[in-house]
Order: C-alpha cells, then sequence, then structure tokens
C-alpha cells in the first residue's frame, strides 16, 4: 500500500495524462495530428511563460500576482510605440522589457526592503498596472489607424517583423511563439536545476535563515527572483501583442490565474512537491490538452474554468493530501 | 516512592514502522509521587516510547494499564482523557500568541466545546488566577500580553495549565532545552515540590546531569529494547554505559602547547553592541577554546561580531594578524571564519534538501565553473564528509529531515569543517544532540583541528569540559577566567560563571 501510494505520487499524473492523450486521440483522431498538437501549444504559450516566471516567485516562497497585469500593460506599451508613436517595433520590445525589469524591481524592494507581505505587495501592483495600462489611451484599445485625442488618425502600424514573432511559423509548422516557449523553458529549468543560482533560490525557500548565515545575500536573490519574474512576464507581453496585432487592453484577462494554476499543477509531477521548471511546463501543457480534447468532443466552453479547478484541486491532493501526515 | 503499586503500567510495548522495528517489548511502570527519567541515544526509540504513552500511534503492541485498568490508546485524545499530560519540548507550541496571561492559563475553559457563546473574562481571570496558583504564578499580571513574560515564565503555565487537569502523568520532554540554567534550577525547585505533592513526573532530557541530578529513578531504553533500569545513587558515566555501552575512551589528543603553535584570532579591546566591556583574548592554532557563560553573558553577540553579523562598537579583531574587522558574513568566510549557528532548525537546516545540499551550501562557488554546478565534485566532498563525521543515512541523496537529531547536528558541523578554515566557531552545538552523536563530533574536532581552531560556545559546562583545551567565562560581557581545561576545577567555574 505505502508503496502504492509512493508511485502514485510520484508518475500518478503522469499516467493520467498518458492516459487522457490516447483516450481523446482514439475517440476523435484528429486531436492526433501534428497540426492540432501545435496548435495545443501554441494556445498554451503564453500562459506557460507565465507559469515559468511565477515559478521563480515561488520557489524563494514568495508570490507575484502581478504577471498577467504586467503582460497585459506590454502589450499596450508595444502597441503604443509602433501605433500611437510611429517608432522602429525595436523600440516597442525594448520598452516592454524594460517596463517588466522595471516593475519587477520595484515588486522585489516593496517585498524585501519594505517589507510588505509579499501576495500584498504585487496585488497593490497588480491593481496599479492595470489602471496604469489604460491612461495613455484613455482606456481605448489601441489599433492600426484609430483616432487620436486631438482628431488626427494614428499614423504608425505593426511592423511586420514584430508580427512575425505571434504569428509566424518556422518551416511552415512550428509557430514561432512554441519556438520561444520552448527556449526559455529550458533555460529556466537548467538554470533552476544546475547552476548555484538555482540552488540557492531553492535553499531560501526552504530556509532563508540558514541561507543567510551561509553568507549568501538573501535579499538580492529575492529581488532577482521578482526581476526575472517581471521580465518574463514582457516578453509574454510582447507575443501576446504580436499575436493578437492591437493594444486590446482586456487582453490580461484570465491568464494570471491559468499561469499559477500551471505552476501548482507542476507540483504534482514526479512528486518532487515543489515549484519547478518541468512541472509548470507539463502542467500548462495538460491543461491546454484536456481543453482542446474536450472542446473536440463538444464539451461547451463555458464549463473550461471548471475544468481547470478540477485538475487544479486533484494535483493539489495529489502533492500535499497523499503524503504522510506527520504528527 | 510513596505507594507500591504503580500508577501506570507499560508493559512489553512494541512497535514496528514498515521494516524496521523501533521499539520492542519495552515495559516501564510509573509510580504516584515519583521523578521518573526514560533516557536513550538518539533512534534508541525513546520518542517512539513517549508518542505511544501519548497516543499518538494506534498500531502498537503491548499493553498500557492505568490505575490496574487495560486501557487501548487510540488518539491523543485517549491518552490525555487517560490523565497523561504532555509538555512538549517547544514552548512556543505550548502557548497561544496574542493572547493574555489569564487566557493561556484558562486556554481549556476557552476552547472548550462547553464554553459558553460569550466571552466571560471575569470567569476566566478567576479561574487563570486558581491554575496560576498551582505553580505559584500569582505574582503575574494576568491582563499582559503572553510575549511580554520570559520563556522559563511561558514554561510554567504551559505546566500549570497541564497540572489543572489533574494528571496522573506529567510527561516533560526536554523542558530545559530553551530555558537558562538559573531558570531549570527553579523548575527543578517546583518540580520536587510536585512531587512531594504527589504528582508522577516523567522527565527527559539529553543532559545526563540533570536526569542524574533530578530522577528518583532511571530507565534506558537501548536500541529498541529495555535497557534497564537504575537507581539512585546515579552516575552519569553509568547511565551512559546503560545507554550505549561501553564507549571506546575518547580519542587521545595531544596539544602540544610548546609545539609550533601560531596565533590565529587575536581580539583587541572589542567592544560589542549592547556591551560596554572590552575584550582582550587570543585563540592560537591547533586549539579548542570553550567560551562559557549565562544566557545574556554577550556570548551570541561576541560571536555574531566576529561572523560579521554584528559590527564591532570599537576595537580589533586581528585575523594572523591582520586587521579582519568584515562587513558581513560572505566576508567573514572568505577569510576562513566559519560558524555552526545555535538552534540548527532555525538556524541552519535546509529541511526539504538533501544531506550534500546541506552540506555545501556555502560554498557553492567552489563547486561550480561560471555558476554551473559540478555534482561529481559535491557528491565526492559530501561522501567524504559522511564518512568522516560518521553521519548515519541511507548515502548524501537521503533528505536531511529523515535523520535524527543528532546526525542532523553532524552534517550542519559538516558544512562547516568542509572546506579549509582559520577558526570554527560553534554555538551550543550540542543543544538536543546525544551522547554518542556528541561523542563523534568531538572526537572529530579533537582529531581534525590542527592549523586551524575552534572557539565553542556553550552553557553547559560538562559538554566543554570533554571538548575543549582551555575554556574562558563570560560574565556579563567581560571574560572574567581564562584557564587550561586540565586544571580547572568544576564547581570554581560554576561561581565565576553564576557570581553576580
Amino acid at each position: 500500500m505505502e508503496k502504492f501510494v509512493a508511485f502514485a505520487i510520484k508518475y500518478g499524473f503522469l499516467i493520467v495524462m498518458a492516459g487522457s492523450f490516447l483516450w481523446f486521440g482514439l475517440l476523435e483522431p484528429a486531436f492526433w495530428s501534428w497540426s492540432n498538437m501545435f496548435s495545443i501549444l501554441l494556445g498554451v504559450t503564453i500562459v506557460g511563460i507565465l507559469a515559468l516566471g511565477v515559478t521563480f516567485t515561488l520557489i524563494v516562497d514568495g508570490f507575484d500576482l502581478s504577471i498577467g497585469s504586467t503582460a497585459a500593460i506590454c502589450v499596450m506599451v508595444s502597441s503604443y510605440v509602433m501605433v500611437v508613436l510611429n517608432l522602429n517595433y525595436m523600440y516597442a520590445i525594448v520598452f516592454s522589457i524594460l517596463l517588466g525589469i522595471t516593475i519587477g524591481l520595484i515588486n522585489g524592494l516593496l517585498i524585501v526592503k519594505a517589507k510588505i507581505p509579499d501576495t500584498l505587495a504585487t496585488l497593490g501592483m497588480m491593481f496599479l498596472i492595470q489602471g496604469l495600462q489604460l491612461i495613455p489611451s484613455a482606456g481605448m484599445s489601441i489599433g492600426t489607424g484609430m483616432m487620436l485625442a486631438d482628431g488626427s488618425e494614428a499614423e504608425g502600424e505593426f511592423a511586420q517583423q514584430f508580427l512575425f514573432l505571434g504569428q509566424g511559423r518556422l518551416f511552415d509548422l512550428i509557430p514561432v511563439p512554441v519556438v520561444a516557449f520552448t527556449i526559455l523553458a529550458i533555460v529556466t529549468y537548467f538554470v533552476l536545476q544546475y547552476t548555484k543560482w538555482g540552488r540557492i533560490l531553492y535553499a531560501i525557500g526552504g530556509n532563508e535563515k540558514a541561507v543567510k548565515l551561509a553568507g549568501v545575500n538573501v535579499e538580492r536573490y529575492k529581488i532577482a527572483a521578482y526581476v526575472i519574474s517581471g521580465t518574463i512576464s514582457s516578453v509574454a507581453g510582447i507575443l501576446l501583442a504580436a499575436r493578437i496585432g492591437r493594444g486590446d487592453v482586456t487582453s490580461g484577462g484570465g491568464l494570471l490565474l491559468d499561469a499559477i494554476a500551471a505552476a501548482l499543477i507542476g507540483y504534482a509531477v514526479l512528486g518532487v512537491k515543489k515549484p519547478n521548471a518541468l512541472g509548470s511546463v507539463v502542467g500548462v501543457i495538460f491543461i491546454g490538452m484536456l481543453l482542446n480534447g474536450l472542446t473536440m468532443l463538444s464539451l461547451p466552453y463555458y464549463t473550461q474554468d471548471f475544468i481547470k479547478g478540477v485538475v487544479l484541486v486533484a494535483a493539489l491532493i495529489f502533492t500535499f493530501g497523499l503524503s504522510k501526515s506527520e504528527i | 516512592m510513596s505507594d507500591k503499586t504503580p500508577i501506570i503500567k507499560a508493559i512489553g510495548i512494541s512497535k514496528i514502522f514498515g521494516a524496521t522495528k523501533a521499539l520492542s517489548d519495552v515495559s516501564f511502570d510509573f509510580y504516584k509521587g515519583e521523578i521518573f527519567s526514560i533516557v536513550g541515544a538518539n533512534g534508541a526509540g525513546k520518542s517512539t516510547f513517549i508518542k505511544i504513552l501519548c497516543g499518538y500511534y494506534a498500531d502498537y503492541e503491548g499493553e498500557i494499564y492505568i490505575d490496574g485498568k487495560l486501557i487501548k490508546f487510540e488518539s491523543p485524545r485517549d491518552a490525555y482523557e487517560a490523565g497523561i499530560q504532555v509538555v512538549h519540548q517547544s514552548i512556543e507550541q505550548g502557548i497561544v500568541q496574542n493572547m493574555s496571561v489569564a487566557e493561556n492559563l484558562a486556554l481549556e475553559m476557552i476552547v472548550s466545546p462547553d464554553a459558553p457563546f460569550v466571552y466571560d473574562k471575569k470567569k476566566i481571570t478567576k479561574r487563570a488566577m486558581e491554575i496560576a496558583k498551582k505553580m505559584n504564578l500569582e505574582y503575574l499580571d494576568m491582563e499582559q500580553n503572553i510575549q511580554d513574560i520570559t520563556q522559563s515564565e511561558k514554561q510554567m503555565i504551559i505546566i500549570a495549565r497541564a497540572l489543572a487537569t489533574k494528571p496522573k502523568l506529567l510527561i516533560l520532554d526536554e523542558p530545559t532545552s530553551s530555558i537558562s540554567d538559573k531558570e531549570a534550577t527553579m523548575l527543578f525547585e517546583t518540580l520536587y515540590k510536585l512531587r512531594d505533592e504527589g504528582v508522577s513526573i516523567l522527565f527527559i532530557s539529553h543532559y545526563l546531569t540533570e536526569v542524574k541530578k533530578i530522577s528518583d529513578r532511571v530507565g534506558v531504553i537501548r536500541d529498541g529494547k529495555f535497557g534497564g533500569i537504575l537507581h539512585q545513587p546515579l552516575e552519569i558515566s553509568q547511565i551512559v554505559k546503560a545507554m550505549v555501552g561501553d564507549l571506546q575512551s575518547a580519542f587521545e589528543r595531544s596539544y602540544d602547547e610548546k609545539g609550533k603553535k601560531k596565533l590565529v584570532l587575536e581580539l583587541k579591546d572589542l567592544v560589542v553592541e549592547g556591551s560596554s566591556e572590552p575584550i582582550s583574548i587570543k585563540i592560537y592554532s591547533g586549539e579548542i577554546v570553550g567560551l562559557i557563560g549565562l544566557i545574556g553573558a554577550g556570548k551570541t553577540e561576541l560571536a555574531e561580531t566576529l561572523f560579521g553579523i554584528r559590527k564591532p562598537v570599537s576595537g580589533e579583531i586581528l585575523l594572523e594578524g591582520k586587521s579582519a574587522n568584515f562587513k558581513d558574513i560572505h566576508q567573514a568566510i572568505k577569510h576562513g571564519i566559519h560558524m555552526v549557528p545555535e538552534n540548527r532548525t532555525v538556524n541552519a537546516i535546509i529541511p526539504e534538501e538533501s544531506i550534500g545540499v546541506n552540506i555545501t551550501l556555502p560554498f557553492l562557488d567552489f563547486f561550480s565553473k561560471y555558476g554551473v554546478l559540478s555534482k561529481k565534485n559535491e557528491i565526492k566532498a559530501s561522501k567524504r564528509m559522511i564518512k568522516d563525521m560518521g553521519i548515519k543515512c541511507e548515502g548524501e541523496e537521503a533528505k536531511i529531515e529523515s535523520l535524527s537529531g543528532g546526525n542532523q547536528q553532524k552534517v550542519v558541523v559538516a558544512r562547516w569543517l568542509l572546506m579549509k578554515h582559520n577558526v570554527v566557531i560553534l554555538d551550543e552545538p550540542f543543544q538536543g544532540v546525544d551522547i554518542k552523536s556528541r561523542r563523534d563530533i568531538s572526537e572529530y574536532l579533537q582529531k581534525s583541528t590542527k592549523e586551524s581552531s575552534v572557539l565553542m560556545i556553550s552553557s553547559d559546562i560538562d559538554e566543554l569540559m570533554d571538548v575543549t583545551d582551555r575554556i574562558m567565562v563570560m560574565n556579563k560581557g567581560r571574560v572574567i577566567s581564562d584557564e587550561k581545561t586540565s586544571q580547572i576545577d568544576r564547581d570554581r567555574l560554576l561561581s565565576l560563571i553564576t557570581q553576580e
């Protein structure tokens, strides 16, 4: 019995995932086509990238609730830079990333220096950013040829190169955002598993005081975790802007919760019980696959959030509930 | 022993965890008006036995009789109702923060299902006073917040609360681990008084001097089996022998004073934070120096100043003749000052990580190139330390939280002895460490201290007498004595430590 539980904790999640992969394909052969595989992956890239970002803050026993709104404001910034300011698309990318770094830095300073609890600090930032993104465009979405405040028409437009980041395909098959997501996932995995920085981040999450007494500048690492989270969020924002091709004020909705859910589901993968890069990636793909498959089996769209919730709760039971309870 | 028939009999208690038999056929009797101690090395099964007695494990074998009646413990509630009260090691777990002294004393009344819906302050204060009386705590201000009283007062409150239920057996698990010697003496006075009033007490402590002092009888558990009962007069050597068998005499240390010892660390009129007394000491290579004093004597402040945690107010720290006022811990480590902090759970252990990760933590720069870790080198280093220090484990990948307390401490010590260093400071290294692990650590320190030196801080004389070459006494921020261990008179040392 104990062995079975140990096995279930370790591989249960992956077995369920493989099982549903087979099940969907048997019921609906189109599910297994390459184009569908990539459409699943493309569907989860933005959330997946954000999940990688939030993984860093979860590792240091922190939390970043501002990731979704950071991505959203970067959508607005990219659009504003190209459409309203009529600047080169490179400026859009650079400004967005600088903004992501700044937001992360402010989060980090609020938490580490001002000692505001992580959830509260980033909740505050989330609100602030959500409001801020509306100001430059007076609450309107930004699109090519939009009417400006002075009555004239915006002259700029989304550059083709920029749109390629969101809509292009390599070899006419692999979507560019999927490539970006894959690279980011591999880098994150490597940094967390094989470098001293990853080791120290995990150690901080385990016992911050002990790491401090081992001579590590813990504050700097914690701030860095939030800066990485902000930066990764801005990358997600850039890809999202490139995909939708306009500065949609509502684009950030739902990103935050989906990303956090994926990272938490990741705790259950291989029974590691810790935030981890592989888990976050698997978590986000699992949700994407499940929704794709169920939609093919004509499940109504309004049940999607419910399904995600069920998966999350089940994964949390795997992670925390099945382990031996200590007194 | 005021009564001939035991009030509680535990007969043939056994407990199996998976494939290992943690406890096998252990029997103890408890009498009214007696202080009984159970001793055993870490991992011997002492805590398993106590947990069974407290009802934590329902699947034990054997029988427990209370007042001659067989009772099967299914849950802690059963033990509680049968009159077994435990005061756990952690004081913080026993009190409710943010509540007043009165509320903590009368906690049972507040949380009981029969408690009135409306909070009756008057009644609670009255009940709290009744409970306080049992432990002579009436002098406490009932209204003040529990956080504002001392550790030992908190502990007295917990004991008073336990006594209020008129227990058959009061179990005290490591009650002296977080209070000072003076407070411990006060606690013992109280325990004698309770014993004379007929309370039956089960006392558990790692400190054998305490066990010797306070117990009427001592029960021994050795390797999960019954190891005998010892009666007064007790001798520490006799207790140790019963616990772990004949230990090989500690490593013969040939500390050659006239040898080529060189000055490693020198403090010149160093004034640490919170004190105005200048400290001047010298520590030489190959030396193990003890620093003893009461809580509040300034030992920890001194250690933290050496390790770069605090800034010195004035004076100088010289390391091999060079000025060494480090601005942070990182600098101190870089210059070969290492420190094993007190209280490993809070300050040292990363519970969910492996033994290996815990050992190499401060020296990841050494084990990595361009930030990428060389796991091969790490594993090699960890394996060496596991072997040299005799850490009992399944391998360097085992999680540190799966080890016994003594072995966890070995890992923490291994962390700081792994790399070459000038001085290693050990702050209360034997807190909550069993005698076997203590010997292992001491022996390793004695063997490995050649070019470097050790500064061991403790409030326990016997620990230091065992290991050190020299002992300095700190009293109210001043170093008032500095003598070779071989020439020290224990009683005089004690009076120096406690003198006002």
